[in-house]
């Protein structure tokens, strides 16, 4: 296999390969085969197409290896994901809430930056650093962030929380000190029901001077 | 989402051969996905191939010197609206990235996919809903709930366009660099995009074997001003239901020049030759200034449930120009 | 006679206390039931109608059988049946994995011979409307009348009358974590189930008797839950389901509902319009109110609504109906019939006002019997600087404009019997409190810490909780109507009283004190006649032993009480070009009882607040008459508020009394009237439809203007 492949931490599992896209019943309306500008299957090259791999993701931290489909989702890897080794990811703290990049509950940092986990193709997330809600804390130490939420009571139900604290870290990071106005900017993409909005603004406020 | 299978971007030249003979929906392009990952979810579109393009080098560039400004397809709403020459000379378009949904979104949503992105018309967006966008026989929102919909160039099909970097743009006179399997041509955005009643079934006149590659903006004028305005019913991450992108060369308060272009009304980004002509080479005052808006929506032909969007837009026409003076 | 001591004598209850549940929540630890991951587990997903009215004609489930990863397909809807609305259940499977399933229902034929719908209410009572409910002509329940003194004599006494028709849409519940469960058996005998519900026991229950098993074989765990609002009483057909698929699959399967399905058929506030004829007295009395009004819980009945609302009015009379549409039907939401009923009732009482010549707040204390609410509107008017208000509605000249309204509310929230409890005071020193109430965000748990704490002299750290399981076998009722607290406080308190008085009697002779006169200090215990002798809390426990203390609990009627007045003042910004209503502040006053813990009844009254700015100025399920079906299942189109729309909220705990009552419904009841009526004041024009969007406003600006 080409060097360039291994660098990306892909190996495209042959199997699935040759299976392609027309498994089951959905093979009827689907084009039978994967290829596209006349490439043989068996040697998949850089600009093949893809049904499924087995790719490997840097999440907190740690690398995941997991056998994907094309359409799954890095929310899908990181909730419901099963590594080659049989082990559940389960790194539930990122929720599925709207499904559409609607209300940031599933936020997570791809390289630093704030990103829509259900709106993010697994293969896309390779080569990069995923960090999640679990991955904030240092070990028994948490986040200023995480610790003003408790403090401030920035949350109730507590299902969105992950991703506002997400978003917060984010935020801080970029802008230290942010005003109220630059907080809801920040905070703009992430969605709470039971209205902990004005708390979670104290708790940022609150873990600004912190930072 | 059904399957598809997934081609990393290598060339032009690659993703022009994958594209050519699919024609619409077979093999699509995904860059940010933000737009066509949702259309994906719902089954409004079930591609065998998605090209990413991400892969491709260097197309994500913002170059801004003399000669104006070019931006790559690939370059993020997130990395335009923060850009420092954008934010300062072309104060419109960092407005107009700024506006755009969510920091989430703006972080992976690209110019070229915002400028291609589909409409949100619920019926559109509904799987069941045989529309005459795709090729069905009525627009549901002639009878139905159009509160979001056009007033302006609807016939036969009530879209809007909800690109907020689209009028902004085009307000700035930018043009677009499309490679095709021919090679590479070059045409001004305003005219990129098209009504219903060319083609009821897209919104530009991009082919199914093409792709944006880049746009230019030429150079800022020297003492212009140019807004964003856009109005939402929820702060974020509302798109528009109207937006007013304007650039106006001001000598003190007399415009000498105007452009200005609509978002959110029409089935494109709606260049209104009225405002500009009712704003340029006067003394911009209140009365002026209500003019261009009432001149803009004269022809504005609401449905059942957006007449509030001629208010609206005339409106924040009027400020717009309002602003220009102080 | 029992009672929670005074203020001054509380170490911890009244005082702000972060939640015990805040360090799981912040770090993604905690485990709510769409997080559950069971080994071999499977997903399941509801396929779902798209035809609000239909005849069922023909189910295949073939195709999805044959799909590799699918185990499991059952039918759901028989064929000859009817579906009723969008979003009806027609089958279900279980797979592999969740892309699988979500495959395997798109294989599914459904054959449907579509019936004429309709899923408006103007539609539904148009005259030549299809019959959509047998039992209801014109698809109108029989109206419900109540008639109180005399209507016509009251008019007669009128100075002034206001006739006007209001209207809130069905608003939905919008819980982040969607209806679901996890179900996983044991054995052909056991089963346990991970729910997202508000009442474990009551989901235990059911699904016992769906599967003919007695209750205690099953468990139900609800450890966190993503929100409920009412909407989450009881399995529903995807919790029996979901059972069924584990049962046939013989694997554990979770099932939640897409975003989609939980606005179609996860419950929904029913919506309300009234029309009212109101008149009052030249000194400002509400003489007599004539309401005709309907509203819509969908194809069943439910959408009930308080009119009159608060105020007195002593001639009456009320007239309403429900009528049956096509869409999925309504539950409990949030103080049902309460914020719509209120929004009329606050608009009217502003209108009456102003016909008047009076401050609708002098109108208001006339006419207002709570002498709760009286001190209220006092402490409220100060804190918004109500004598800022425009004296004249609309006063001023420029574009944006401000204005300030009033709105208020009455609730409930006295308890009830029904909640057992365990307290455990184990020889290391660690206390453990068991019942089977349940945390949908309100923060139970730590306030079950607190009183255990209390009680003990501990913190609330040191006290174990366990609640949100039926498998210790201690039912407490479901967390609805406000009554969590204040009918699980009473019981956790009797029986951290009797645990401590059982390690008294074993600890006083060692202290060679009469068991009367002990006391708890910090972490010890002491005799009250003589200080020096003392004990600390982990050598007094480590004499027991292995004989750990465990107690249960009692109700106690004089530890709660209920009903609770609420007033909320709203200061808005209008600007008149765009119609964007911006709120700057609110100020909501609320009778909370006794407050065990002031932090978390502080989130409630936020919470509550912006749940009634959703309300007021977003919110609004919307129904395609010519489709049949909801355009706005989703989170881009139906709007619940975001940062941008948050205001400044100054939530006040307002102290009446020193017993327990609940408060997680009613601080959202005042708030739509109140933004309303600020907006009237703002701008001199009534907005009489909720939400309050752009195209409202600009509507009525323009009918002003013309």
């Amino acid at each position: 296999m080409p060097d360039k492949e291994k660098k990306q931490g892909t190996s495209i599992s042959r199997r699935s390969f040759l299976k392609g896209v027309g498994t089951g019943t959905v093979a009827a309306t689907v084009a039978p085969s994967v290829l596209i500008g006349g490439e043989k299957a068996a040697d998949a090259q850089e600009g093949d197409a893809v049904a499924s791999a087995t790719i490997q993701l840097n999440i907190n931290g740690k690398p995941y290896q997991v056998e994907v489909e094309a359409r799954t989702t890095l929310l899908t890897v990181l909730r419901d994901g099963i590594d080659t080794s049989g082990n559940n990811v389960d790194l539930t703290g990122a929720k599925l809430i709207c499904d559409r990049g609607e209300c940031g509950g599933c936020t997570v940092m791809v390289d630093g930056s704030l990103v829509y986990a259900c709106m993010m193709l697994a293969m896309d997330a390779q080569d990069k650093q995923i960090t999640t809600v679990e991955g904030l804390a240092d070990g028994d130490d948490l986040h200023p962030v995480q610790e003003a939420f408790i403090q401030h009571d920035a949350l109730m139900c507590g299902f969105c929380t992950p991703g506002f604290v997400v978003s917060s870290a984010a935020l801080l990071s970029e802008n230290t000190k942010p005003t109220l106005e630059e907080i809801k900017v920040g905070l703009s993409g992430n969605t709470c029901r039971c209205g902990t909005y004005p708390f979670i603004f104290d708790a940022v406020k609150a873990a600004s001077k912190k930072m | 989402m059904e399957k598809f299978s997934y081609v990393n971007a290598t060339s032009l030249e690659q993703v022009t051969a994958l594209l050519s003979d699919s024609g619409w929906g077979e093999v699509m392009l995904i860059a940010g996905g933000t737009d066509l990952l949702a259309e994906l979810k719902e089954y409004v579109e079930t591609p065998k191939t998605l090209i990413n393009l991400k892969t491709l080098p260097g197309m994500d560039a913002i170059e801004a010197d003399a000669s104006g400004l070019k931006i790559g397809a690939l370059a993020t709403v997130a990395d335009i609206a923060r850009h420092p020459t954008i934010q300062q000379h072309y104060t419109v378009l960092a407005q107009a990235a700024g506006s755009v949904a969510t920091p989430q979104i703006r972080n992976v949503g690209t110019l070229g996919g915002n400028l291609c992105q589909r409409p949100r018309c619920w019926y559109y967006r509904d799987e069941n809903t045989h529309c005459l966008k795709k090729g069905g026989d009525i627009c549901y929102a002639v009878d139905g709930l159009s509160k979001y919909h056009a007033i302006l160039g609807g016939d036969p099909v009530y879209i809007v366009h909800p690109s907020d970097l689209a009028p902004a743009l085009i307000a700035l006179g930018a043009s677009l660099k499309i490679v095709g399997p021919e090679g590479e041509k070059t045409m001004s955005l305003e005219e990129f995009f098209t009504l219903p009643a060319a083609n009821p079934f897209r919104e530009n006149v991009l082919e199914p074997n093409e792709i944006v590659v880049e746009v230019q903006v030429p150079p800022a004028k020297p003492n212009s001003k140019s807004f964003y305005l856009k109005a939402r019913e929820k702060g974020a991450p509302d798109f528009a239901l109207a937006s007013v992108a304007a650039v106006f060369e001001m000598d003190g308060k007399t415009c000498k020049s105007a452009s200005v272009v609509l978002g959110g009304v029409a089935p494109a980004p709606w260049r209104s030759k009225e405002a500009e002509a009712a704003l340029t080479g006067k003394m911009v005052d209140d009365t002026v200034s209500k003019q261009a808006g009432a001149d803009a929506v004269k022809d504005a032909q609401p449905l059942n449930d957006n007449a509030y969007k001629v208010t609206l837009t005339q409106n924040l026409i009027s400020r717009a120009a309002m602003m220009a003076t102080s | 006679m029992a009672s929670w001591g005074e203020a001054s004598e509380s170490r911890l209850i009244g005082k702000r206390i972060p939640r015990l549940s805040g360090r799981d929540k912040v770090t993604g630890k905690a485990k709510y039931t769409f997080d559950i991951n069971r080994p071999g587990m499977l997903y399941g997903r509801i396929l779902r109608s798209e035809i609000a009215h239909a005849n069922v004609v023909g189910v295949d489930l073939s195709e999805a059988e044959a799909l590799p990863g699918v185990k499991a397909v059952i039918q759901i809807v028989e064929v000859g049946n009817k579906i009723r609305y969008q979003g009806q259940e027609i089958a279900a499977v279980a797979a592999e994995t969740d892309d699988i399933a979500k495959d395997a229902i798109r294989l599914i034929h459904v054959d449907l011979e579509e019936l004429p719908h309709v899923v408006t209410e103007a539609d539904a009572m148009a005259e030549d409307a299809p019959q959509i409910r047998d039992d209801w002509a014109g698809n109108q329940s029989n109206p419900n009348v109540r008639e109180e003194g005399d209507l016509e004599g009251g008019f007669a006494q009128a100075a002034v009358e206001v006739e006007a028709t209001y209207h809130a849409p069905v608003q939905t519940h919008v819980c982040l974590e969607t209806h679901g469960n996890v179900a996983e058996w044991e054995d052909e005998q056991n089963l346990t189930v991970w729910a997202s519900t508000q009442g474990v026991f009551g989901v235990r229950n059911d699904l016992a008797g769906s599967f003919n098993l007695p209750a205690n074989q099953v468990r139900v765990i609800t450890e966190h839950m993503g929100g409920g609002f009412g909407s989450k009483f009881g399995p529903g057909v995807e919790g029996r389901r979901v059972a069924e698929l584990a049962r046939i699959t013989g694997r554990p399967v979770k099932l939640m509902l897409t975003r989609k399905a939980e606005h179609l058929v996860a419950g929904n506030r029913p919506s309300m319009t009234q029309h009212v004829r109101a008149g009052a007295t030249g000194d400002g009395r509400l003489i007599a109110y004539d309401m005709k009004g309907h509203g819509t819980g969908g194809i069943s009945s439910g959408a009930g609504f308080q009119a009159p609302y608060v105020y007195d009015v002593p001639n009456l009379r009320t007239e309403r109906v429900n009528v049956a549409v096509n869409v999925g039907n309504q539950r409990a939401m949030r103080a049902p019939g309460h914020p719509q009923g209120a929004f009329a009732m606050d608009s009217l009482m502003d209108e009456l006002a102003e016909k008047l010549g009076m401050n609708p707040l002098e109108f208001r204390r006339i006419n207002d019997p709570s002498e709760v609410r009286q001190a209220q509107y006092t402490l409220g008017a100060q804190e918004i600087g109500w004598h800022r208000r425009n004296s004249v509605p609309g006063a001023g000249t420029g574009v944006k404009k401000r204005g300030m309204g009033v709105g208020s509310g009455q609730w409930g929230g006295g308890g009830g019997r029904g909640t057992q409890a365990r307290v455990t005071i184990n020889s290391d020193g660690t206390v453990e409190a068991v019942t089977g109430t349940q945390d949908i965000g309100t923060g139970i748990r730590t306030a079950i810490a607190i009183i255990v704490a209390e009680e003990f002299g501990l913190a609330p750290t040191d006290i174990m909780v366990t609640v949100g399981d039926s498998g210790p076998g201690l039912p407490s009722g479901g967390s609805g109507g406000s009554q969590t607290t204040a009918s699980v406080a009473p019981v956790i308190k009797t029986a951290a009283a009797a645990a401590k008085q059982k390690l008294f009697e074993r600890i006083a002779p060692q202290l060679n004190a009469p068991v009367g006169d002990l006391r708890v200090g910090n972490r010890t215990i002491y005799v009250v006649s003589d200080r020096t002798k003392t004990i600390k809390w982990e050598l007094a426990t480590g004499q027991l032993g292995m004989d750990s203390i465990s107690e249960g609990g009692e109700w106690d009627e004089e530890l709660r009480q209920g009903g609770v007045a609420g007033t909320q003042f709203a200061e808005v910004e209008v600007d008149t070009e765009i119609g964007e209503v911006r709120v700057i502040k609110i100020v909501a006053v609320q009778d909370c009882g006794l407050a065990i813990n002031r932090l978390t009844t502080e989130s409630q009254i936020n919470g509550g607040v912006i749940m009634g700015l959703g309300q007021a100025l977003l919110e609004e399920r919307l129904m395609d008459a010519l489709t049949g079906r909801m355009l706005n299942a989703n989170l881009e189109d139906y709007k619940v508020p975001g940062t941008f729309e948050i205001p400044e909220i100054k939530s006040i705990v307002f102290d009446t009394h020193r017993k327990v009552t609940g408060i997680g419904e009613p601080p959202c009841i005042p708030t739509p009237g109140a933004i309303a009526n600020a907006v009237y004041n703002a701008i001199g024009v009534r907005v009489r439809e909720l939400p309050i969007t752009p195209d409202k406003i600009l509507t009525a600006l323009a009918e002003k203007k013309a």
